[in-house]
């Protein structure tokens, strides 16, 4: 119940943030809108100019959507954690009964509907740039997307920790960003072992559900268990982890610093 | 002490560095605070104050030492703890920004997990007694720094813990403002609403506003006594006499040889001197110093130091 009450004063504050700060949200979907159009047009020039190359106009959509939710999502929580340090509230937020990492979370949920509903209205202004109208089965694509994310927030969790001692790790969010397009696009029928990776079984998956049209029904079990189990393991990993800085955050008293 | 609502056993906060060595911030505190009781933490900066409290509200790990909130232990079950106390520990900054008061104070409510429908009455409650009436719907950046000072203690309130802990609340207001604060503390005192242990370098807050004091220096608690014992033990040993006349520089010699802690003011129609004695006895001594040179004693005044006084010799004795 409480953690249901948190979570709701997560959702307020996040929606009341948002509106005030619309510039920011505004300006970031078109600098993100820009980028997929630049990848776009530079691919479509290298392929010769058609507005169709087949499959791989398919794949750079769905794969920008799983990279640009992964992107969101991995750096949310490290930016939240840097932005309430310097404003003086994380103190507060580690105060809470309901403990850092609950709290955290309920902001990471608050955030997720906002990305995921964003990511959807991007999907269409992908599909209508491209001009390559992808199935959509929501029941199949949403939960995958969802248990995909889980593990992409375990990597948020280790980058917040990290934020937490070492505060300004902004750079290494560059890095990540380009890990994570290796991830989305990693072959993981040629290289089996890729499966294990974040990020990579799921956007498989989604690949199969929204170009190959199948739903989450007609795939295999053992392939849906090792999404789920590749997520719950990064999200426990993220966890472990960000308690652990957490901890030395608050053995060296570095909750309140910037 | 059994029933207290909070206590801390040797408490001892040491940060590590390689670099510069270890600093010890504090070092064996106990003390304990009874239910409804107002504690004033007084030291200089650097004495450890801010670590106590943040050690109290879990924000900062004890390397050794037992922390008790309300019957809970705090380090093996913060959880439970925190759900007894709240903090006001960088004044305005402990507020968002963005937010106006009333939004402030339902998130902050909301993080305690208290549902809306139970606290919303509350909210209006402390709207109207901190006076943010006028400015319930102004983005809490546009307000005063007071105004968003007074906001803080708002938000700490809403989550209705039992303890309150504050780290100089007045620190950076004006007179008014401060005053005004001072005022809410003291009838929150007064009506027995909280537990409340604060921080300050406000003297006139802590004499005011606290029951008891402890001071502390160097990590270490200098004294810990009711606010009103430290006054009369202080107003006991100080003390001015009156001397008619002019006071010879010979006479001035023989006091300031025998006494250690005196002031002398000569004036050729009235003379004072200043004096803390220490001893009973000593206060003859002087007497009889001053009637062998036969200097005429008009009065004698017990003195009345305040907080801040007493704090500095304590300090400085320490030191």
């Amino acid at each position: 119940m409480a953690a249901l009450v948190m979570t709701k004063a997560m959702f307020k504050r996040y929606g009341i943030e948002l509106r005030r700060y619309y510039v920011n949200t505004v300006s970031t979907l078109a600098s993100v809108y820009l980028i997929f159009l630049l990848i776009f047009l530079g691919l479509r020039a290298f392929a010769g100019g058609g507005a169709d190359f087949g499959d791989t106009t398919s794949g750079l959509v769905v794969g920008f959507m799983v990279w640009f939710l992964a992107v969101f999502a991995y750096s949310e929580l490290s930016w939240v954690l840097m932005q309430e340090a310097q404003q003086g509230t994380l103190e507060q937020l580690s105060m809470s009964p309901l403990g850092l990492k609950r709290v955290l979370i309920g902001r990471l949920a608050a955030s997720l509907v906002f990305d995921v509903a964003i990511m959807f209205l991007f999907l269409l202004l992908m599909m209508l740039t491209t001009g390559k109208w992808l199935s959509l089965n929501l029941a199949s694509v949403l939960p995958l997307l969802l248990v995909t994310v889980m593990g992409v927030f375990g990597i948020g969790f280790i980058m917040g920790g990290l934020a937490l001692v070492f505060k300004r790790i902004q750079q290494s969010f560059q890095i990540l960003q380009f890990i994570f397009v290796a991830l989305v696009a990693a072959p993981v029928q040629a290289f089996p072992l890729v499966k294990f990776l974040p990020l990579s079984w799921g956007t498989h998956l989604i690949n199969r559900s929204m170009i190959g049209g199948e739903s989450i029904a007609q795939m295999p079990l053992a392939d849906l268990l090792l999404l789920a189990g590749n997520s719950v393991f990064y999200f426990t990993l993220g966890l472990l982890v960000f308690g652990y800085f957490e901890k030395v955050a608050r053995d060296r008293g570095l909750l309140g610093h910037y | 002490m059994m029933n207290a609502m909070l206590s801390v056993e040797n408490l001892r906060k040491v940060y590590r560095s390689r670099r510069r060595g270890d600093t010890v911030a504090v070092d064996d505190v106990s003390f304990s605070v009874a239910p409804n009781e107002v504690v004033g933490l007084l030291g200089p900066n650097g004495a450890g104050k801010t670590t106590t409290i943040k050690c109290l509200c879990t924000l900062l790990a004890p390397t050794s030492g037992r922390i008790v909130i309300h019957g809970v232990d705090a380090q093996a079950d913060p959880s439970a703890a925190l759900r007894s106390i709240s903090a006001v520990l960088e004044g305005n900054r402990n507020v968002y920004w963005r937010l106006n008061p009333r939004e402030n104070l339902e998130f902050f409510a909301g993080i305690q997990g208290l549902p809306m429908r139970r606290v919303r009455p509350y909210i209006d409650d402390l709207i109207e007694l901190f006076d943010l009436g006028d400015k319930a719907s102004t983005p809490a950046r546009m307000l005063s720094r007071g105004m968003q000072q007074k906001l803080a203690v708002a938000c700490a309130l809403v989550k209705q813990t039992e303890i309150l802990l504050l780290d100089e609340p007045t620190l950076g207001l004006d007179v008014e403002t401060s005053h005004e604060l001072r005022r809410i503390l003291k009838d929150m005192a007064r009506n027995g609403e909280r537990t409340i242990l604060l921080s300050s370098h406000d003297m006139n807050v802590v004499q005011s506003v606290c029951d008891r004091v402890i001071v502390v220096n160097h990590g270490r608690i200098v004294t810990d006594d009711r606010v009103e014992n430290l006054l009369e033990l202080f107003r006991a040993k100080a003390y001015e006499f009156s001397i008619s006349g002019h006071l010879s520089e010979g006479q001035a010699q023989q006091l300031r040889e025998a006494f250690d802690l005196i002031e002398i003011e000569p004036d050729t129609h009235k003379s004072s001197i200043h004096v803390e004695l220490m001893d009973g006895q000593r206060f003859y001594d002087l007497v009889d110093i001053l009637r062998q040179n036969g200097s005429t004693i008009e009065s004698i005044d017990r003195q009345d130091p305040n907080l801040e006084e007493i704090f500095l010799k304590l300090v400085q004795e320490e030191g």
